[in-house]
């Protein structure tokens, strides 16, 4: 606790309750616009994910093959040219390396 | 009368939130700089952002938790630095009379202010209005850039930078004021008490209005 050696303080009675309930309210309504911004944004990109995920499902649904291993071109590359999947030759010809291009954008 | 007495001006939990902002607003000013201009190599820039986020980051718990634990003492000064009156228009006209005392060593007639004087009350609005976008538009910069719609974070860029720059330029001379109004600067800094007469100089609408008298041995 701090030692008590001054002889005068602010009156905290300063601020009225009306007072006080006014700018209150005000500050938390200013704060709240953000939120309510965040929201939006949120609910707005949230919108376009559920609408994306819709439109996958339904090219998935009219699609006759689904996934990358039933792909009759894949299938057929593994077994004339590039041997097993995560082969040598599979490994040399389909891997890709990393390269920071963000260099080059700024 | 009233010689040697003292008046409690700044209460622990203002002085603790003031330090926190200085450990984080005086590093946050200087890595924003950096930022801006780039001077440094690529892993120093690195470093210099490191810093800023965790500045910010400390600036941002320390804004909140006197948000909410001193709301309070935030009503109070968002009433005082808002309330404008003739006084704030006369004290500007002679800017609170510190050219003159400090270039001329005159000594000129100065309004009667409360406990902020009119410059003071301008670099508070700059403070709370600037301190909020720039906690806010950091975090959405830092932390959520891929949440917002790119030109809102583009916006959020600009704003960022503009509070930045007028409140690192109120700064300096925040800290010139600060510390040429010495026993401010020791009550800020150290016991939060002001000497009755010098707040009665240079805060006359206060000491006159707003003080109350409290008992020699209450504790």
């Amino acid at each position: 606790m701090e030692k008590q050696n001054y002889q005068y303080i602010e009156n905290p009675l300063h601020v009225t309750r009306r007072e006080f309930i006014t700018i209150g309210g005000i500050v938390v309504a200013f704060l709240a616009l953000p939120a309510v911004w965040i929201k939006t944004v949120t609910s707005s990109n949230n919108n376009y994910i559920k609408a994306r995920t819709k439109g996958l499902y339904q090219d998935d649904e009219k699609s006759a093959v689904r996934v990358s291993h039933a792909n009759k071109s894949v299938a057929r590359y593994y077994q004339e040219f590039g041997g097993e999947p995560l082969g040598h030759l599979s490994h040399e010809l389909l891997h890709t390396r990393y390269i920071n291009r963000t260099k080059g954008l700024s | 009368m009233h010689h040697d007495k003292t008046i409690l001006k700044h209460p622990l939990s203002v002085r603790i939130f003031h330090y926190l902002l200085i450990l984080s607003f005086l590093p946050l000013a200087v890595t924003g700089v950096i930022l801006y201009f780039k001077p440094l190599s690529e892993s120093a820039m690195n470093l210099t952002m490191q810093i800023h986020v965790v500045c910010g980051v400390v600036l941002t718990i320390d804004a909140v938790a006197f948000f909410l634990i001193g709301f309070n003492r935030v009503v109070l000064f968002i009433k005082r630095v808002f309330y404008v009156s003739m006084n704030d228009v006369k004290w500007f006209a002679v800017l609170g009379g510190y050219p003159q005392k400090i270039l001329l060593r005159q000594k000129v007639a100065v309004p009667p202010m409360g406990k902020y004087n009119s410059g003071q009350k301008l670099f508070g609005i700059c403070v709370l209005i600037g301190g909020t976008v720039l906690i806010f538009s950091g975090w959405v910069l830092w932390a959520f850039p891929h949440l917002a719609p790119r030109e809102a974070v583009a916006m959020m860029g600009t704003l960022h930078t503009f509070f930045a720059w007028v409140l690192t330029l109120f700064l300096l001379v925040h800290l010139f004021l600060g510390i040429y109004m010495f026993e401010d600067f020791k009550s800020m800094i150290l016991h939060g008490k002001i000497p009755y007469e010098e707040a009665r100089e240079m805060s006359p609408l206060w000491v006159e209005k707003e003080l109350i008298p409290i008992s020699e041995n209450k504790s």
